[in-house]
């Protein structure tokens, strides 16, 4: 709660010296903080129901208990994620909602806002694949420590990682390496499409309609989600082959 | 939205009648020159070592399972027998699919392990008697339930199996009780019914009576003897405590470095590793007793009694000739006590492992 109010506390400043951030690329104060309350919706999402399973995984492994996930007559990927729920780290997310539903009315008294029947659930689905992206990158996190065998750099990872999705995605395209970071966090893991795409439907920075390369990066958006999947469902696997349990 | 394929449970297949689809002719356990290594990262003590670890990083081989064979038939109790990282729970690992081998072939009731077929995870159950697998904070009752439904066990199948479980190993009373406030005997009895209760065709128990006191291991091996007599499952069990296996196993497989070093019954282990029997005589008077204190391979005396030790095949003799000569009132021929001959197994082949283990192996 504390780090989300820093958080809009900053960009509130950082609004007192620009108007947008991003030369034409719409994202103004309150559309971008549409986008930092999508951000925080995810990142709560992830946080109740992931994070603290992730980091048990790390444990089971470490700790040879893995072994009776593996007796299981049951897929093991799925026994490992869901065990738990951290319920403290839901907050955010509301808070997230608070946020969005604040800075849309704003927005709204300021330009027209084209809103249908079909844009909550839009928005809803494209937070499902962005919780479905950073599930397997946390996934594929967790299943370094088969090999390293000890991995208490998940949340620092996390951090790092969830540190290039909380932007729009046009702040990475000005300079070669803000290219190369974009280029990798979009197509290697897609984590900026799907931050970017669920706020972008609330908060429309170029207006609407949409433009075609935005259509084109929401169809990306669910291809990048079903191939992060696979992705992280490939790595556990190869993990696992690699798994040696402990002394007992 | 799911990507991936979940196996659906068939519930045909989790009745207690019906046995395992495999041909009835296959053992239910087979092994060919199973052997898994371990690259075990050296480290010498201290900072620099640390440091140095860094960029050049020497390794050992260990050779946790070198090329075992064996095969186990359909209700077998087997033990497997040998000292502290011989390569017993390795093996159960491999057997139970938990890590994949490095050479070998392993069929279970006709599946391969590693595999981790749903249908085979179904029909085996592994036991560790120093890992724990129900929920901590719980009662032991919600880790069984949990099964119940990762297993697909109908419900009243569940209700009677647990409670005849619960009889069987007298814990009723204790089914509500978080699993952290159990004594380590009671523990087990919960791990052992958690194990259970989807009836496994075979069943692996890595020490499960380790840490209990003798109470407990009696009621445990009890309670093993008469489920497996009920059941007829397969069954191996690791143990360090020789009652455990004298009272349940026929067969015995001594495990030591990685590779098996006798199959067979416990009284072949006996016949073949201790030529000795020990003999105890109680004398009519301290005469004949005085007369024959200077017997080779003296034990104690303890008059009347004198104990000492006589190789099988001069027993006739030696008791004959002392017969002759004295007035006996009592005569005691045994072996001696298994746990002597076991280690003097055990140091035997230690010693042939050795003689036999590849020099360190360095690699970058």
């Amino acid at each position: 709660m504390a780090w989300a109010g820093m958080n809009w506390g900053l960009f509130k400043i950082i609004y007192r010296h620009t108007g947008e951030i991003g030369l034409d690329s719409g994202w103004h104060e309150h559309e971008f903080f549409i986008f930092l309350g999508t951000i925080w919706i995810i990142n709560s999402l992830i946080q109740t129901l992931f994070m603290a399973n992730a980091a048990e995984f790390s444990e089971l492994i470490r700790t040879g208990n893995l072994d009776f996930a593996l007796l299981k007559p049951i897929d093991t990927q799925f026994l490992i994620s869901f065990p738990r729920i951290n319920w403290s780290q839901l907050p955010n997310g509301i808070l997230g909602v608070v946020l969005i539903a604040h800075s849309l009315r704003e927005l709204m008294g300021e330009r027209e806002i084209y809103f249908s029947v079909f844009s909550i659930p839009a928005f809803l689905f494209f937070i499902g694949c962005g919780a479905v992206v950073m599930y397997s990158v946390m996934i594929c996190l967790a299943s370094t420590s088969i090999w390293f065998g000890r991995n208490q750099n998940l949340y620092n990872f996390w951090f790092y990682i969830t540190n290039f999705y909380r932007y729009p995605m046009e702040i990475y395209q000005r300079s070669g390496v803000g290219m190369a970071l974009w280029g990798t966090f979009t197509f290697v893991v897609p984590i900026l499409v799907v931050s970017n795409i669920p706020a972008r439907i609330l908060a429309q920075p170029l207006g609407t309609p949409w433009k075609p390369w935005e259509w084109g990066l929401a169809a990306y958006a669910i291809i990048g989600s079903i191939w992060s999947l696979m992705a992280s469902r490939w790595v556990f696997k190869r993990a696992l082959k690699s798994y040696r349990s402990a002394s007992s | 939205m799911v990507i991936w394929k979940t196996s659906k449970p068939n519930s045909s297949r989790l009745l207690v009648a019906d046995k395992p689809f495999y041909n009835p002719a296959m053992p239910t356990i087979e092994i060919k020159n199973l052997s898994k290594t371990y690259r075990v990262y050296q480290k010498q003590e201290g900072l620099i070592a640390s440091v140095r670890g860094l960029f050049h990083r020497e390794y050992r081989e260990v050779h946790a399972v070198n090329d075992i064979n064996l095969t186990v038939e359909e209700g077998e109790f087997v033990a497997f027998l040998g000292p502290n990282g011989a390569g017993k729970t390795t093996t159960l690992k491999l057997l139970s699919g938990v890590i994949n081998p490095d050479q070998g072939s392993v069929k279970v009731l006709g599946h391969v392990p590693w595999e981790r077929e749903n249908e085979y995870r179904r029909k085996f159950a592994l036991v560790m008697g120093q890992k724990n697998q129900l929920w901590w904070d719980l009662p032991a009752m919600e880790s069984f339930r949990l099964n119940q439904h990762i297993y697909c066990v109908p419900k009243e199948e569940f209700e009677r199996t647990r409670d005849e479980l619960c009889e069987m190993l007298n814990v009723t009373n204790l089914l509500g009780r978080p699993v952290r406030e159990l004594s380590l005997g009671e523990r087990m009895k919960m791990e052992l019914i958690a194990a259970l209760i989807h009836k496994p065709d075979v069943l692996f128990l890595d020490e499960p009576t380790i840490g209990l006191d003798v109470v407990a291991q009696h009621k445990i091996q009890e309670f093993l003897k008469a489920y497996q007599q009920e059941q007829n499952n397969t069954i191996l069990l690791t143990s360090h405590y020789m009652k455990d296996i004298e009272a349940l196993c026929k067969r015995v497989v001594i495990i030591a470095n990685g590779s098996i070093y006798h199959d067979g019954s416990l009284e072949d282990i006996v016949d073949q590793f201790s030529g000795d029997k020990i003999v105890t005589l109680q004398f009519h008077d301290d005469r004949s007793l005085e007369a024959i204190s200077n017997i080779p391979n003296l034990i104690e005396i303890d008059a009347p009694k004198i104990k000492f030790r006589v190789n099988r095949d001069e027993v006739g003799r030696v008791l004959s000739q002392i017969l002759s000569e004295h007035a006996v009132d009592d005569i005691v021929v045994e072996d001696p006590p298994l746990e002597e001959v076991i280690s003097n197994v055990f140091s035997q082949a230690e010693a042939k492992g050795r003689r036999e283990a590849e020099p360190l192996s360095k690699s970058r």
